[in-house]
C-alpha cells in the first residue's frame, strides 16, 4: 500500500463521492414524490373547498334539488335530499353488511378449520376486488330487472362491498385477542358460543367499529352501484326505501356534466361535505384502532 | 387431588366437555352460513353475468374481442376491442407513472423521514385514498381538463410531439391522458401504503449489516429492501392495476368515450368500465345489453386474474417469511 | 377484572348508539314513506329532449290535479327499456320504436306528444350567434373531415365573419339518444356518404370527436371547450346560453331552431306510421310552403302499455299533455302539437285499459 495508496485513496473517494451524490438524488427524490403526493391532496382539497364555499349556505343545507328551465328566477336549490338519501342508503348497508362481516370473522378466526378458513378468505379478498360497477350490474340484473330501482337494492350493492373489509378488520382484531383468555373462559366451563360472545367479543369491538367506520366512509363515496340501482335525476323527492332515492355521489355526477356553472359550484359543495363525512368517519375510524390495539397488545 | 381438581379434569369433565351444547351449533351454523355468502356471491356474480353475457357470446364469439365497433350497422355489431385498447392502455398508463411516485413515497415514509414528518405526511397520503372517484372526476372535468388544453397539452405537445402518444394538440379536456392522470392519483396511495408496510417489515439485522458494510441508504434500499420486498412489491402494483382496470365513474367523467384506437394520448378513448358505466342505463336493443354485459365479463375476467395474482403472491411471501 | 369489566363497557355504548340512530334513521325514512301515498303518482323514464316541456308539466299537473309526476332523463333508450322492462309507468323516446322493439315490450302503444327542433350548438368566443352552416358542411364535420372552423367551405356561407382557426371538436352522445336518432337521420339526408358509412340510429359509430350523456352532458362539453359542436334541444342551447346555427334548408334558405321554423317543417309529414305513431319531419322539401322550415326537427313521443294499473292516472295525463300541456310549449320553444296529432293521439289512447 505504497505507490498506490494515493491512486487508490483517490479512486475510492471518487467513487464514494459518486455513491453519495446518488444517494442524495435518490433521497431528494423520494422527498419530491412524498410532496408531490401531498401536493395532489392539497390541490384536489383546495379546489372542492374553494369552489365549493360559494354554495354553501343554509339553503345548500335545507332545501331540495329544483330543476332551472333557464327562464325566470331561479327556485332556492339544495342538498337536502341527497345527504338524507346517503345517510339512509349507508345505514341500510351496514344493517345488511356488519352482521355478515362480524359472523364471517368469527367463523374464519374461531371456529374453522385452518384449510377451509384459508379458502375462504380467499374467497373474500377475492370479492374484495371485484370493480363496483360490475356488482352494480350483478345487483341490476338480479333484482331490478323487472321490478325497478329501489334504495334498499342499492344498500344491497353497497354491502356486498362492505362486508370483506369489516369481515378482514374483525379477524385481524379477533386475532390478537390473547387465547389465554379463550382458554380461561372454556377451562371455566363457558360453551364455545359463550366464550365468543361475552368474552372474545367485547375485546375486539374497537377493531369492529374501525372496520365499520372505514367500509361506510368507502361506500359513501361509490358511485357506480347507485347508477343502477337508485339513479333519480329529476328533482323529486323521496325517502322511501322501496323507491330510488337521491344520494350525494349521484348528485356531483350528473352535475359535473352539465353546462351550469350554478350547478358546478353546488356540485362542489356536495363534493366538500362528501368528503367532510369521509374524513370525519376516518378519523373516528383511526382513533378507535388505535386505542383497541393498543388496549389488546397492552394486556398481554 | 382436591375436589375442585377432580371435578375439573375426572370422567365425568371429559363427558361433560363432549356433551353437545345447542349454543354452539347455532353458533357454528350462523357463523358458517355468513362467511359461505363470500363464495356464494362470487358464485352468483359470475352465474348472472356470464347469463345476461350469452346472447351476444354467442353471436359474437370471441371475434367480440378483435372487433372494433360499438352500435354499428343499425345497432347490431357490437365489439370491445377498442375498450380493452383503452382499458390497457390507461391502466398500464397510470401505473407506469404511479410506481416510481408510490415506491418514492413509501421509501420517504419508511427510511427517510423524521418521524414528526412521517406522523403528518403518512396520514395525507392516506387521505388522497379517500377521496372518492366521482369527486376526483368532477375536479377532472373542472379543473385537469382545462389544464391539459390550456398549459400541459400544449407543453407536452409542443417539445415532446413527435413522439407518437403525444402527436396531437388536445383540443377538448376528455381525452386518454386526462384518465391515465386520474387513475395515476388513484393508484398512488393504494400502492404507496402496502409498500411501506412492507418495508418496515423488512428485518433491521438485514439492514443494519449493509450499512455497516458501508453501504449508503439508496445502496441498502437496492440491495436489501428492494429485493426482500420484491414479491410484495409486486402484489402492490398488480392490487394498483386492479384498482385502475375497474375504475368506471372518475374515467368515464374524463376520458371522451370515443369508440375508437387512437395512438396519440391526447386523444378521446373508452374503457370497459366507463362504456359500461355510460351506456348500460340507456341501452335499447337485448343485444346491447347483452354486448355490455359482455364487456362486464371481460372487465372481470382481467380484475380476477389480477386479483388472484396478487393474493396468491401475498400468501406465497407470508409463508416464506414467517420466522 | 374489574378493569376488564369497565373498560368493555365504552366501546358497546358506542356500538349500541350507533345502531339505535342508525334503525331511527330507517324507521324516520320508512314511516315518512308510509305516510306519502303512492296511488297518485306516475313514474316516468326517457329521453332527455323532452325533459324541460315534462319538468314544466309536473308542476302544472300536479297543481292542477294533484298527481305526482317523475321522471328520469335517462335518454331514449333508457326510456325504452324502462317500459319494456316494466320499471316505469310511461317511457318517452324521439326515436320511434322498431317493430323488433314492440315486439320485445309487449304490448306497448306509442303516440307523439310534443314537437320541437334539433339545434346545432357551437362555442366560438366574441362571434356572434346565429351563423350560417349547411348540412354536407356538418356532416363533413361530424365524418372528420372538416377539421378546422376558418375552412373555406364554412367561411365561404359566412361571408364576413371572422372565423378563427380553431381546431373543431363534434361532440356527440355516448348514450342511447334518440335525438342521435334525429340528428343522423338529417345527416342520413344531406351527405351520401354519411348514409352509406355510418348510417342512422340512436346510437351509431361515430368516426371523429367526443362524446358526452345526455343533452346536459353535451351542452356541458360545449360550453368548457372552444371550437366544439353538438346537438341538442333547442331548449338546452338557450337554458345555457349556447350559440346555435341557423341551418340552410332545401328551399336553400337559413332557418333558426324557433317556432316559426319549427311550423313550418311540421307541415312536411301528416302520414302517422300504423304501428309507432311515427311523422317523420325532418329536411322538409324546397317548396316555397317549406322556405321558413328549420331542417333538424322532430316530434316526440311517449310509450304506455296497453294494459296498465295506472290507466286511470295515464290516460287523463296524456290527453292533457296533449291538449293543455301544449300552452307551456312555446317558452321552451316547443310548438304545440297539430290538431290532427291530438286526434289521433286520443285514438291511440283508447286502447290503453287497465
Amino acid at each position: 500500500m505504497s505507490a498506490n495508496a494515493p491512486t487508490a485513496d483517490l479512486f475510492r473517494s471518487e467513487r464514494m463521492r459518486r455513491r453519495r451524490i446518488v444517494n442524495r438524488l435518490v433521497e431528494g427524490a423520494a422527498t419530491a414524490a412524498a410532496l408531490l403526493a401531498v401536493a395532489l391532496l392539497i390541490i384536489v382539497v383546495s379546489s372542492v373547498v374553494r369552489q365549493g364555499w360559494a354554495a354553501i349556505n343554509v339553503d345548500f343545507f335545507t332545501k331540495t334539488p329544483a330543476i332551472y328551465t333557464g327562464f325566470g328566477p331561479r327556485p332556492a336549490s339544495g342538498i337536502s335530499s341527497a345527504i338524507i338519501g346517503t345517510l339512509i342508503i349507508i345505514g341500510i348497508a351496514l344493517l345488511m353488511a356488519l352482521p355478515v362481516g362480524v359472523l364471517t370473522a368469527i367463523y374464519l378466526n374461531e371456529l374453522a378449520p385452518r384449510k377451509l378458513a384459508s379458502v375462504l378468505t380467499l374467497a373474500f379478498d377475492v370479492l374484495n376486488g371485484i370493480p363496483a360497477i360490475v356488482l352494480g350490474i350483478f345487483v341490476f340484473i338480479f333484482v331490478v330487472v323487472g321490478h325497478g330501482q329501489a334504495a334498499w337494492k342499492a344498500s344491497f350493492a353497497l354491502a356486498i362491498l362492505m362486508v370483506p373489509m369489516i369481515a378482514r378488520s374483525t379477524q385481524e382484531v379477533l386475532a390478537l385477542v390473547p387465547s389465554s383468555m379463550r382458554e380461561a373462559s372454556l377451562a371455566l366451563g363457558a360453551a364455545k358460543w359463550r366464550t365468543t360472545l361475552s368474552v372474545v367479543l367485547p375485546q375486539a369491538v374497537g377493531g369492529i367499529v374501525t372496520g365499520a367506520t372505514l367500509a361506510t366512509a368507502r361506500a359513501a363515496g361509490e358511485t357506480a352501484p347507485l347508477l343502477f340501482t337508485s339513479a333519480l335525476y329529476s328533482d323529486s323527492v323521496s325517502y322511501d326505501p322501496r323507491q330510488p332515492i337521491a344520494s350525494i355521489p349521484m348528485f356531483i355526477f350528473t352535475s359535473a356534466e352539465q353546462a351550469d356553472p350554478v350547478l358546478h359550484e353546488q356540485a362542489w359543495g356536495a363534493a366538500a361535505v362528501l368528503i367532510g363525512i369521509i374524513l370525519i368517519a376516518s378519523l373516528i375510524a383511526r382513533w378507535f384502532a388505535d386505542r383497541s390495539v393498543r388496549r389488546l397488545k397492552g394486556e398481554r | 387431588m382436591s375436589v375442585a381438581q377432580e371435578r375439573a379434569t375426572g370422567p365425568a369433565a371429559l363427558q361433560r366437555r363432549g356433551r353437545f351444547r345447542p349454543g354452539d351449533a347455532i353458533l357454528y351454523v350462523v357463523t358458517c352460513a355468513a362467511a359461505l355468502t363470500g363464495v356464494v356471491l362470487l358464485a352468483l356474480i359470475t352465474h348472472e353475468v356470464l347469463t345476461q353475457a350469452w346472447p351476444a357470446m354467442q353471436k359474437f364469439g370471441l371475434g367480440f374481442l378483435t372487433t372494433q365497433a360499438w352500435g354499428d350497422k343499425g345497432n347490431t355489431l357490437f365489439g370491445a376491442k377498442s375498450f380493452i385498447f383503452g382499458t390497457v392502455v390507461t391502466s398500464l398508463g397510470a401505473l407506469l407513472l404511479a410506481t416510481p411516485i408510490s415506491l418514492a413515497i413509501a421509501l420517504f415514509l419508511s427510511e427517510l423521514a423524521p418521524r414528526w414528518i412521517r406522523a403528518v405526511v403518512a396520514p395525507l397520503v392516506e387521505l388522497l385514498a379517500a377521496i372518492p372517484s366521482v369527486v376526483l372526476g368532477l375536479w377532472g372535468i373542472l379543473v385537469l381538463g382545462p389544464f391539459i388544453t390550456g398549459t400541459l397539452g400544449p407543453a407536452i405537445h409542443g417539445t415532446l410531439g413527435w413522439v407518437p402518444i403525444f402527436s396531437t394538440k388536445p383540443s377538448v379536456g376528455s381525452n386518454m391522458f386526462a384518465a391515465i392522470l386520474i387513475l395515476t392519483i388513484m393508484i398512488i396511495p393504494i400502492v404507496s401504503s402496502i409498500c411501506r408496510e412492507l418495508f418496515v417489515g423488512v428485518p433491521a439485522e438485514l439492514k443494519d449489516g449493509a450499512l455497516a458494510l458501508g453501504a449508503t441508504r439508496w445502496e441498502v434500499v437496492r440491495g436489501v429492501v428492494f429485493p426482500y420486498a420484491r414479491a410484495g412489491i409486486a402484489a402492490a402494483l398488480i392490487l394498483g392495476l386492479g384498482r385502475a382496470l375497474g375504475e368506471a365513474i372518475a374515467v368515464t367523467q374524463v376520458i371522451g368515450n370515443r369508440v375508437a384506437i387512437n395512438t396519440s394520448l391526447f386523444d378521446p378513448g373508452d374503457t370497459l368500465a366507463s362504456r359500461i358505466a355510460g351506456q348500460y342505463q340507456g341501452a335499447d336493443t337485448a343485444l346491447q345489453v347483452a354486448s355490455l354485459v359482455y364487456l362486464a365479463v371481460i372487465l372481470l375476467v382481467f380484475s380476477l386474474i389480477a386479483n388472484l395474482a396478487a393474493q396468491l403472491i401475498v400468501r406465497r411471501v407470508a409463508g416464506r417469511h414467517q420466522v | 377484572m374489574k378493569a376488564f369489566v369497565t373498560r368493555r363497557k365504552r366501546p358497546l355504548a358506542v356500538l349500541s348508539v350507533l345502531t339505535v340512530a342508525i334503525a331511527t334513521a330507517v324507521a324516520i325514512s320508512v314511516g315518512g314513506a308510509q305516510a306519502r301515498s303512492s296511488a297518485d303518482e306516475l313514474k316516468g323514464a326517457g329521453a332527455t329532449f323532452p325533459a324541460p316541456l315534462i319538468a314544466a308539466w309536473q308542476q302544472k299537473y300536479e297543481a292542477a290535479k294533484g298527481v305526482k309526476i317523475t321522471y328520469n332523463p335517462i335518454g331514449s333508450g333508457g326510456g325504452i327499456q324502462a317500459i319494456t322492462n316494466k320499471t316505469v309507468d310511461f317511457g318517452a323516446s324521439d326515436a320511434p320504436m322498431t317493430p323488433d322493439q314492440f315486439n320485445t315490450c309487449g304490448g306497448c302503444v306509442e303516440l307523439p306528444w310534443a314537437l320541437s327542433a334539433t339545434s346545432v350548438m357551437y362555442n366560438l368566443p366574441g362571434l356572434p350567434n346565429n351563423l350560417h352552416m349547411t348540412g354536407p358542411i356538418l356532416a363533413g364535420i361530424y365524418l372528420g373531415q372538416i377539421k378546422k372552423w376558418d375552412d373555406p367551405k364554412i367561411k365561404a356561407v359566412n361571408k364576413g365573419v371572422n372565423l378563427p382557426s380553431t381546431d373543431i371538436t363534434p361532440v356527440y352522445r355516448s348514450d342511447s339518444s334518440g335525438t342521435t336518432f334525429n340528428f343522423t337521420t338529417y345527416l342520413n339526408t344531406v351527405s351520401r356518404q354519411w348514409k352509406s358509412q355510418i348510417g342512422r340510429g340512436t346510437t351509431v359509430n361515430w368516426p371523429a370527436g367526443v362524446g358526452a350523456r345526455g343533452s346536459s352532458g353535451v351542452s356541458g362539453v360545449i360550453s368548457r371547450t372552444p371550437g366544439a359542436v353538438g346537438y341538442a334541444d333547442i331548449a338546452y342551447a338557450l337554458k345555457n346560453h349556447l350559440k346555435f346555427f341557423s341551418m340552410q334548408n332545401r328551399a336553400k334558405k337559413f332557418a333558426r331552431p324557433g317556432l316559426a321554423g319549427i311550423r313550418a317543417a311540421a307541415q312536411a309529414d301528416r302520414k302517422f306510421n300504423p304501428q309507432s305513431n311515427e311523422l317523420s319531419i325532418v329536411n322538409p322539401p324546397g317548396s316555397p310552403r317549406f322556405a321558413k322550415a328549420y331542417p333538424i326537427c322532430t316530434y316526440t313521443y311517449v310509450i304506455l302499455r296497453m294494459q296498465s294499473d295506472k290507466a286511470n292516472l295515464l290516460k287523463p295525463f296524456v290527453t292533457w299533455a296533449l291538449t293543455s300541456g301544449q300552452q307551456y310549449g312555446p317558452a321552451l320553444i316547443f310548438q304545440p302539437v297539430p290538431k290532427y296529432v291530438v286526434k289521433r293521439g286520443k285514438a291511440t289512447l283508447k286502447k290503453v285499459h287497465s
